[in-house]
């Protein structure tokens, strides 16, 4: 049995009631001003930095345990490391002979198309924080908020593909919702014959799927998709993931297909934050990047049901 | 008495911050679904132990901490919280004489009551959580109340 000093046996506490119902009030109106009208925003990217000496507190000491791992590795391994580098360094300069060239056609052709898909032009490195923010929600807290720059919508890349998009931004960090996440929806493309749908999140770290493909659509497994830019949220052409599996039922109408995310959602340490620029001429006097995107474009979380029906699906594109 | 409770505030602040960075340690995703939710038992204990001391006010801001670094609408978890610390107040002269499976399974409801506010404020505000593993935390909260508040009465005496 626990314990406990008595140190009021009197058992009274003066006006319980009175100060729950203070406190829930005070609750329940945080609650309805932060859901209904949104005033709170600036409210909590303060409350934020205070957040953030618990939140390095708590991370710090992991990371530091990675520089020690780091430090004290031995000279094979840092060999074994520089040559495994040496050879992908190799592999990603042959790759980019062409690039420049490509990327030239590739700005004709878009220009020709007036495609306002926007390219991306400038990147910002975060590191993620060893946090477990949510056990039930795949998002992840970085290392960059509102002084960096940093916009909720924002696009965020890792070295694979598509990481996932800023869901709230603090002072001095932001959080980032996973593709992944079961509230997450993203435009993408089959990169084989440019046929378009939405991926969508299964709050599983390894899995995608696309809901909206019917059982006659043209994919296969090992089809790489894309994102196709659609929305302007996410710039076009970089890869989301590769489909693992379709399951054709004859007696549904839609197809079950399952994606193998292209980002590494579960090991990166490391996340780009991407600035777009509406590149089409007929653009060029849109705003300045920073306000450019829609939020509506991908899907911020809770936003799914508004935004995916209306695109459409399973039009190959000619 | 008045400086009795001035005292003890330092080791609820110090507690619930240990607690907080407990609740937000990185762990591996298998063993992530278990983890009982610490800062609300401290927050019990608390409201069990010394009431006077302003158990409701640490409530109210644990959750506010909580809203913050977990990103939820501002204020769910500190009205889950101040809800059920309020009960566990009402409660504590029966359970400062309960037996330790009576305590746990009190403890359990509190926890589960505690869940419940926040799996509705989740569905009113439209990110509903249907995972069944959310429900768990209340188990493993109620399985290790006696070893956490033999623990802090404990040191609490020193």
């Amino acid at each position: 049995m626990v314990a406990f000093r008595s140190t009021d046996a009197s058992g009274r506490t003066s006006g319980l009631l009175l100060r729950c119902v203070l406190y829930c009030l005070l609750a329940l109106g945080l609650i309805i001003f932060d859901k209904r009208y949104d005033h709170l925003g600036e409210i909590r990217r303060y409350l934020s930095v205070v957040a953030y000496p618990v939140q390095l507190a708590v991370s710090s000491p992991f990371q530091g345990w990675d520089w020690f791992r780091e430090s004290v590795s031995s000279r094979e391994t840092l060999r074994a490391d520089k040559a495994t580098l040496e050879a992908e360094l190799r592999l990603a300069n042959f790759r980019l002979q062409r690039y420049e060239a490509l990327e030239a056609e590739s700005q004709r052709l878009r220009a020709l198309r007036e495609n306002t898909a926007g390219i991306a032009n400038r990147f910002v490195i975060g590191n993620i924080m060893d946090l477990d923010i949510d056990a039930f929600r795949e998002r992840v807290l970085v290392d960059k908020g509102a002084r960096d720059g940093v916009f909720v919508g924002q696009a965020v890349l890792d070295a694979g593909g598509v990481f996932g998009q800023v869901a709230r931004v603090g002072e001095l960090t932001s959080e980032v919702i996973l593709v992944s996440d079961g509230t997450h929806a993203i435009p993408v493309q089959v990169n084989r014959n440019g046929l378009r749908t939405i991926a969508v999140g299964t709050g599983d770290m390894t899995k995608l799927k696309l809901p909206y493909l019917s059982t006659s659509a043209d994919v296969i497994a090992g089809d790489l998709l894309v994102t196709s830019g659609l929305g302007g949220g996410f710039p076009a052409g970089y890869p989301v993931g590769t489909i693992t599996e379709v399951k054709r039922d004859p007696a549904q109408s839609l197809a079950e297909v399952e994606v193998r995310p292209a980002a590494a959602l579960d090991r990166s340490r490391e996340v780009m934050f991407v600035w777009l620029t509406p590149e089409s001429p007929a653009a060029s006097s849109a705003p300045p990047p920073a306000s450019a995107p829609a939020p509506a474009s991908a899907s911020p979380p809770g936003r799914r049901a508004a935004t995916a029906p209306a695109q459409q699906t399973g039009a190959p594109k000619k | 008495m008045m400086r009795d409770e001035a005292v003890r505030r330092l080791p609820m602040a110090l507690s619930a911050l240990v607690a907080l960075a407990l609740a937000v340690m990185p762990l591996p995703a298998a063993v992530d679904a278990f983890r009982p939710d610490f800062l609300v038992l401290v927050v019990f204990y608390w409201s069990i132990e010394s009431p006077r001391a302003g158990g409701l006010a640490l409530a109210f801001f644990s959750g506010l901490a909580l809203d913050v670094i977990r990103g939820v609408v501002l204020g769910q978890h500190a009205l889950a919280l101040t809800l059920m610390a309020a009960w566990a107040t009402h409660l504590r002269l029966r359970l400062r004489v309960f037996s330790v499976v009576s305590q746990s399974l009190t403890i359990f409801a509190l926890l589960t009551g505690y869940q419940f506010v926040l799996f509705w404020i989740d569905g009113a505000t439209g990110n509903p959580v249907t995972a069944f593993s959310r429900w768990l935390a209340p188990v493993i909260g109620a399985l290790i109340w006696p070893l956490l508040a033999g623990l802090m009465s404990r040191v609490d005496d020193r």
